[in-house]
């Protein structure tokens, strides 16, 4: 259980350095997200016309979607540290080529829209791997607010 | 459920390559060494549950939801 950092990713590197969201049409999870264990391939598709908000659709089951931000674009001092079994798993080894998205749970209002700061999807946008990356520390919230 | 009596130092095998070692006991508080092979995934219960339900509850909003998202984060 201890989140060691993979050798070739530095400190904080992994702050989702691409703040504008490619569209991506097959990514891989390279294990299921919790609560959902059937869906593994999905398409990252932008809602908007500068990519800040966009959707993982599921392609098996197309009603499967999340809505998804770039977590740099609405947390600066966001980093979440990668261990180095996952950093392998995704086949991570530059920084770069990490896309840190969170999953967002929408309010009734912009204000009470919220992230999941805990629990982020990583994706290597090379591999085109990805997985929900569980990361058991306390200052990462589970509904940490969109907005301030 | 398989129920066993441990001390502190002894283990438990799961298979042939997951160790579960009960390290320390004190007051209601007992420390657990796990080690597994890196395809494993070794989590508390209770942070996947809650990443479950928070992911359940995000899963598929509404599309009335997501166009009032979209506008407010539509920028000026």
């Amino acid at each position: 259980m201890i989140a060691t950092l993979a050798a070739d990713v530095e400190p904080g590197a992994v702050r989702g350095a691409e703040m504008e969201i490619p569209e991506i049409p097959v990514i891989e999870l390279v294990r299921p997200m919790p609560g959902f264990s059937d869906d593994l391939s999905f398409t990252l598709v932008r809602l908007d016309d500068d990519g800040t908000l966009c959707e993982l659709r599921s392609l098996a089951n197309p009603d499967l979607r999340f809505l998804v931000v770039s977590a740099g674009l609405f947390f600066a001092d966001y980093a979440p540290e990668i261990s180095d079994d996952d950093a392998q798993a995704l086949e991570l080894t530059r920084a770069e080529d990490a896309l840190v998205l969170v999953l967002l749970n929408p309010g009734e209002s912009l204000e009470s829209t919220t992230a999941n700061l805990l629990a982020p999807v990583v994706v290597n946008t090379t591999s085109l791997r990805a997985a929900q990356i569980v990361l058991d520390d306390r200052r990462h919230p589970l509904a940490a607010p969109l907005v301030r | 459920m398989l129920v066993l009596s441990r001390k502190a130092g002894e283990s438990v095998l799961v298979g042939d390559d997951i160790e579960v070692t009960i390290l320390e006991i004190r007051g209601d508080v007992v420390r657990v060494g796990i080690a597994a092979p890196r395809s494993v995934s070794v989590q508390r219960s209770e942070l996947i549950a809650q990443v479950s339900d928070s992911n359940r509850a995000a899963a598929s909003p509404s599309a009335n939801a997501v166009a009032s998202l979209a506008a407010a984060l539509r920028k000026p």
